[in-house]
């Protein structure tokens, strides 16, 4: 049952994906991956997380998942990597996270009660330093590809071994 | 024509169509690395020694050729960022016909208006496409399907406040928080006169179809490539954009008593 929970999620990712993908006005002929790409990113940071990974580190995997499939589909598609990446990731920008810390900060900027002052402003840094890993980590996960291999444009770069 | 006045009209024009080129890709999203790689590329094919600034919104360039006997000097500022990843793509396949089948400029001019001109997306598939990744958000986050329901309503009108504010030209910042106080007031209502059969996802989800998603992820790109303060700049506007959805929240939140 919770497999199929997790794999549920998976379609709300890639059509997430796709909506941005139409915001952002992404050729018609690069939505099908974009909506592949946003669910195995997806999949990757749920199941990770399943398995008790912290969610900061679940995005990252998710990320870098995305990563290595954009360049693959870039050559595939010829389109640059980021017009395939960058919808793809946004389904996991921790928008419930970001919520919860912009209400912390209201709340320690209005009336002041001693009592619950320290908790508040311990949940709202843990979720604004949480927000602030994660769009790190999805920025740092989708360039892995070419950090690694030390390559200044996906054209050169490709996944194949050499004669 | 001497050969030194044709030389000069050269550099003119590909000096022009450079910063025609570079200014389309930073208001359609492209990272500064992106853009720097781009005109490089071109610039090469041509000869040209190329040195550049490259700002949020500005771009200042000098060609010179290997004698150093032309130069070309300008500066040029580009449109409000608006993210369009078809051109990007286009720019992208453009740049390397040019490496690879020696376009000349003229040529260059006539496909930069071809792609230039290309479509958008009809205005009522992306109303439609962007409320349902806005109930897949809320689904994500643990709602459910009345919950979701409420976000498609939500996001849909949201958008649309938010495309009328920008055609009416009102500021930035303002068009997102009109966006965000549509989309929160709507959701907020179903929340509250629910009966408890719609929850509090509905409300923090309804306004994540305005998060600054190009700006933040070019933010971090553009900091692992060490172009800090381009990072600063694009960071600082969505921070403010962030604001923004905020302060759209929270006049709702003011109006329903949360």
């Amino acid at each position: 049952m919770e497999w199929l929970l997790l794999l549920e999620k998976c379609i709300w990712f890639g059509l997430a994906a796709t909506g941005f993908a139409v915001l952002f006005n992404v050729p018609v002929k690069n939505l099908p991956t974009i909506y592949l790409m946003g669910a195995a990113g997806g999949f990757t940071k749920v199941l990770t997380m399943h398995f008790g990974t912290n969610i900061v580190f679940g995005s990252l995997y998710g990320a870098t998942v995305v990563g290595f499939l954009s360049i693959y589909f870039a050559h595939k598609r010829h389109s640059p990597p980021p017009v395939l990446a960058i919808p793809s990731v946004i389904p996991m920008i921790p928008g419930i996270l970001a919520y919860r810390m912009i209400i912390g900060l209201t709340k320690l900027a209005g009336e002041i009660q001693p009592e619950t002052y320290n908790q508040v402003l311990a949940e709202t840094v843990n979720y604004g330093l949480k927000v602030m890993f994660i769009l790190m980590c999805l920025a740092g996960g989708v360039a892995i590809p070419m950090l690694i291999t030390r390559k200044e444009s996906a054209k050169d770069l490709k996944f194949r071994r050499r004669n | 024509m001497t050969p030194e006045s044709i030389k000069n009209t050269e550099i003119k024009e590909l000096g022009a169509t450079l910063l025609h080129i570079g200014a389309l890709l930073l208001s359609a999203g492209a990272s500064t690395g992106r853009t720097r790689n781009t005109i490089t590329r071109i610039s090469d094919s041509f000869g040209y020694n190329t040195e550049f600034v490259i700002n949020n919104r500005t771009l200042l360039l000098t060609l010179s050729d290997e004698n150093n006997e032309y130069f070309f000097n300008s500066l040029k500022r580009s449109s409000p960022h608006g993210v369009n990843f078809t051109l990007l793509s286009g720019i992208s396949h453009l740049s390397w016909e040019i490496v690879e089948d020696k376009l000349t400029i003229n040529q260059i001019n006539e496909q930069l208006a071809k792609l230039t001109a290309l479509p958008h997306y009809e205005r009522w598939i992306v109303l439609i496409l962007v409320g349902l990744a806005g109930s897949s958000f809320c689904r994500v986050n643990g709602g459910e399907a009345l919950d979701m329901l409420a976000v498609f309503i939500a996001t849909f009108a949201g958008l649309f406040v938010r495309q009328e504010a920008t055609r009416l030209r009102f500021n930035l910042y303002m068009c997102i928080y009109f966006g965000a106080f549509t989309a929160s007031l709507i959701a907020g209502g179903a929340v509250k006169f629910g009966m408890g059969y719609t929850h509090e996802q509905a409300f923090a989800t309804s306004v994540l179809f305005l998060i600054p998603g190009v700006p933040l992820i070019n933010t971090f790109s553009d900091m692992i490539e060490g172009n800090l303060q381009n990072a600063i700049v694009r960071g600082m506007n969505g921070l403010i954009i962030s604001f923004a959805i905020g302060l759209g929240l929270l006049t709702s939140m003011f109006i329903y008593q949360f």
